[in-house]
């Protein structure tokens, strides 16, 4: 019990401070999402588990060889009250608080979790009714609603649209999927091409297809269960940061990686660089990709215009890993490399549950 | 207008450009919709319920006004996309904002050439 306990501590360690630091910047993230976002689920479960098994562990080590049976000797000690029996057993008051800090851990954690959820969904019921009362919905009227992107009517035939400049959309998740809304506003269907504003309503629905806010959802709860611990804060960013690359890889199913770069471009852009884009021609694909740079190039639009080594300076500033793997995209992890992240996900998850059942 | 979300619009958007409060009486009239007040009443108790509206129990008939103007629940909404209203990370997913500014500036200019 003791080294079972001594290894779950180990765990414990490693995944709340190493681990998730070297994962945050791990560079196959952005060659397959997905793989790093089972690997940070596992990850959130494992440590959980192993924090609160750790001194339940070497608490319950002179009460038995294993913890079932350890745990249930516990239990009917309380219930009759034995006290002689604990100095039978060789007891330390240090087993008793390595007790009570495993349940008022565990209870911190799940309390917390339940707390975020309840939370996050009053949040989201309260922006979604005055989303409701604010926006208009594409449906009731779609021609006056949708202007020139009319064609686009059966993609946006549920979202809302709220009539402000600033470019933005963003989807919120609801109890069913039906209730979900995903919010236009009146600035990015002004700024964005048919093209763009379809890739972008792609995104969005990805996120709720996908069911997002569910994966987002237990790394919030942990970041404000331990706020004062370092890696909580990777988590939440990391997953967050995972999110929005598979939602982009939705996106990228239906829509050219040039409407999805120049959506992003423009919906982050202030005014006055907006004008500055809208007015330059549809030659993305240059700075994408030289090779079809060379028979693509026409007379370069603004007077302003930068060589091809200035390319590169710019797109050497672009350091965002979600940019990155949409300007550049990373082959995807190989078959074996896939096969070793979802055996250490299933690895975190099963074995620390394992040694706890069978294990001594 | 035969939803029950269309009318709740419509009376908010009522109550927000009118200047004084209103009574379920006036709304009806306003709305110039064949309406019965009972219908009316419900919309506007539902409005309460999503504090919406405050009700004026002083008075008989009551008396419904705006909670805030359109523009101060524009600007809530807003804080919480923009994730600047505290940690409201996980309430939303967004298209936007997870990119820092100079990086968005840098891939304009790249798209530009």
């Amino acid at each position: 019990m003791t080294l079972l306990a001594a290894c779950l501590a180990a765990l414990a360690l490693m995944l709340a401070i190493p681990v998730p630091r070297l994962l945050r910047e791990a560079e196959f993230r952005s060659r397959s999402p997905w793989a790093a976002m089972l690997l940070w689920q596992a990850i959130a479960l494992a440590g959980g588990v192993s924090m609160v098994s750790a001194p339940m562990v070497y608490g319950l080590g002179p009460f038995g060889d294993s913890v079932p049976a350890a745990a249930s000797k516990v239990l009917g000690l309380m219930a009759t009250a034995d006290f002689a029996a604990l100095t039978d057993l060789g007891v330390h008051p240090g087993h008793i608080f390595a007790l009570c800090l495993s349940v008022l851990l565990g209870g911190h954690l799940l309390l917390t979790l339940l707390l975020t959820y309840v939370r996050v969904l009053g949040q989201r019921r309260r922006h979604r009714d005055v989303v409701r009362l604010l926006s208009t919905p594409v449906d009731g009227n779609r021609a006056a609603v949708l202007g020139r992107h009319l064609n686009l009517s059966a993609e946006l035939g549920d979202a809302h649209v709220l009539e402000h400049e600033a470019p933005l959309a963003y989807c919120l998740p609801g109890r069913t999927h039906a209730g979900s809304v995903t919010v236009l506003s009146r600035g990015l269907l002004n700024q964005l091409s048919a093209a763009e504003l379809g890739a972008v309503v792609a995104h969005e629905k990805t996120h709720l297809q996908q069911r997002h806010h569910f994966l987002t959802m237990a790394f919030e709860a942990w970041y404000r269960a331990l706020p004062w611990l370092p890696t909580t804060r990777h988590g939440r960013a990391a997953v967050t940061e995972l999110t929005e690359m598979l939602a982009d890889d939705g996106a990228l199913r239906a829509h050219t990686r040039q409407d999805l770069l120049r959506a992003l471009a423009l919906s982050s852009a202030g005014p006055d660089h907006q004008d500055v884009l809208r007015e330059g021609t549809q030659t993305v694909a240059e700075s994408l990709a030289p090779a079809e740079a060379e028979t693509a190039r026409g007379p370069e639009p603004g007077p302003d215009a930068e060589s091809t080594s200035g390319d590169d300076a710019e797109s050497r500033l672009i350091t965002t890993a979600r940019l990155r793997r949409l300007l550049a995209p990373p082959a995807p992890l190989s078959r074996p490399a896939l096969g070793g992240v979802i055996g250490s996900a299933a690895a975190l998850v099963l074995v620390p549950a394992a040694a706890l059942l069978l294990g001594a | 207008m035969a939803t029950l979300g269309g009318l709740e619009r419509s009376v908010m958007s009522l109550l927000w450009d009118s200047a004084e409060s209103l009574s379920a009486n006036d709304v009806r009239d306003r709305l110039g919709e064949d309406l019965a007040v009972t219908t009316v009443l419900t919309v506007l108790s539902r409005l309460e319920r999503k504090e919406m509206v405050r009700r004026e129990r002083s008075t008989r008939p009551h008396r419904y006004s705006a909670t805030a103007s359109r523009e101060e629940h524009t600007v809530e909404m807003l804080n919480e996309v923009l994730g600047t209203a505290g940690d409201r990370e996980a309430v939303l997913a967004r298209f936007i904002g997870t990119i820092p500014d100079s990086e968005a500036a840098a891939l304009r200019r790249l798209l530009q050439n």
